[in-house]
């Protein structure tokens, strides 16, 4: 696994790139950049469900989302980069793995939010509280999010993980 | 660079650079209230330059409460991490970029916010408007950049050392 990863990052120029003095730097750059995307529009709008900002339509806010996907795109280039140029680094660090969990939750629960609640939240009036199970959507993917970036942190601040991974 | 290290040597400091769970905190809360600051400025800039629909800006000042509440987390875990490395900030030139930056920012909403209240802000966006938010999202972009590039740029890690 880690040897394809590898392969890949040498094959795209990748590796040679976050090996410069500042490539590393420069990306972790756009990977907060969009992070700041994600917690202005999806955060803002699990918020906005959690009753924040009253008086703002719901469907009005939800286009706030399609800038969150763009950050999440960003997020996803940026993370692949990290993870290709030192993938030993990663795979075997319990909180890239937690944070992956966590991102996957979010995910799930934004299925969720879509196969069950959404058109009912967008005809909300503005002056309303979304649906209880809304808020439940809006809570978890907000804890979600914020787990990712706790777990983001912790990725390189305990670098290697081996002395406090309980579950290794 | 004397008080610097003595600074250093305080238990305070010495606390927060030693002990894990209040140096990753503090390090944990700043990137969580900055990622909140920075997004909430974010989606207003998208409004004003017309990125999303013109929703009303009025309710959107409750999110304001939300961010000046993090903008105080930003300063206390900052002067967190300040405390525990003194001479790894004080003596990089990034720092004071970011810092200044910073500052600038929070102006430009401090502002915005005013105009809101105001009722200055219309529907679509004018011409004055677009620009700032333009300047919002850049300066922003360079807040998180300079942020970034203050872990790689230091060249004195702890003055303690020259004494």
């Amino acid at each position: 696994m880690i040897e394809y990863l590898l392969i890949f990052s040498n094959a795209t120029g990748i590796y040679g790139f976050m090996n410069t003095p500042w490539g590393w730097p420069i990306i972790e750059s756009i990977h907060f950049f969009g992070l700041s995307l994600l917690i202005g529009t999806v955060g803002i709008f699990d918020l906005r469900l959690l009753g924040v900002g009253q008086g703002i339509q719901y469907s009005q806010m939800h286009k706030l989302v399609k800038v969150g996907v763009f950050g999440y795109s960003l997020n996803v280039m940026t993370g692949i980069m990290f993870l290709t140029t030192a993938p030993d680094q990663y795979i075997y660090n319990p909180a890239f793995q937690t944070k992956l969990f966590f991102m996957i939750i979010a995910g799930l629960n934004m299925i969720v939010f879509y196969l069950t609640t959404a058109h009912a939240v967008k005809t909300t009036p503005a002056d309303s509280y979304a649906t209880h199970p809304a808020k439940v959507i809006g809570a978890v993917s907000l804890l979600c999010w914020a787990m990712v970036i706790i777990c983001g942190r912790l990725i390189t601040y305990f670098r290697p993980p081996y002395h406090w991974c309980w579950f290794c | 660079m004397q008080s610097l290290a003595i600074l250093e040597e305080t238990a305070l400091s010495i606390w927060l650079r030693e002990s894990g769970a209040a140096f990753f905190s503090s390090l944990t809360l700043h990137s969580l209230s900055m990622a909140l600051v920075v997004g909430i400025n974010f989606a207003i800039a998208f409004r004003l330059i017309g990125i999303v629909p013109t929703f009303d800006l009025k309710p959107f000042l409750k999110f304001y409460r939300l961010h000046w509440v993090a903008v105080i987390v930003i300063f206390l875990s900052g002067l967190a991490l300040l405390l525990a490395y003194p001479a790894k900030a004080l003596t990089n030139p990034v720092f004071y970029l970011k810092f200044s930056l910073l500052t600038i920012g929070l102006i430009i909403s401090a502002w915005l916010q005013n105009q809101i209240q105001t009722h200055k802000i219309p529907g679509i966006a004018q011409h004055k408007f677009f620009w700032i938010a333009v300047a919002s999202i850049l300066i922003w972009i360079g807040t998180i950049t300079a942020g970034r590039f203050l872990a790689y740029t230091n060249s004195i890690l702890l003055a303690s050392r020259f004494f």
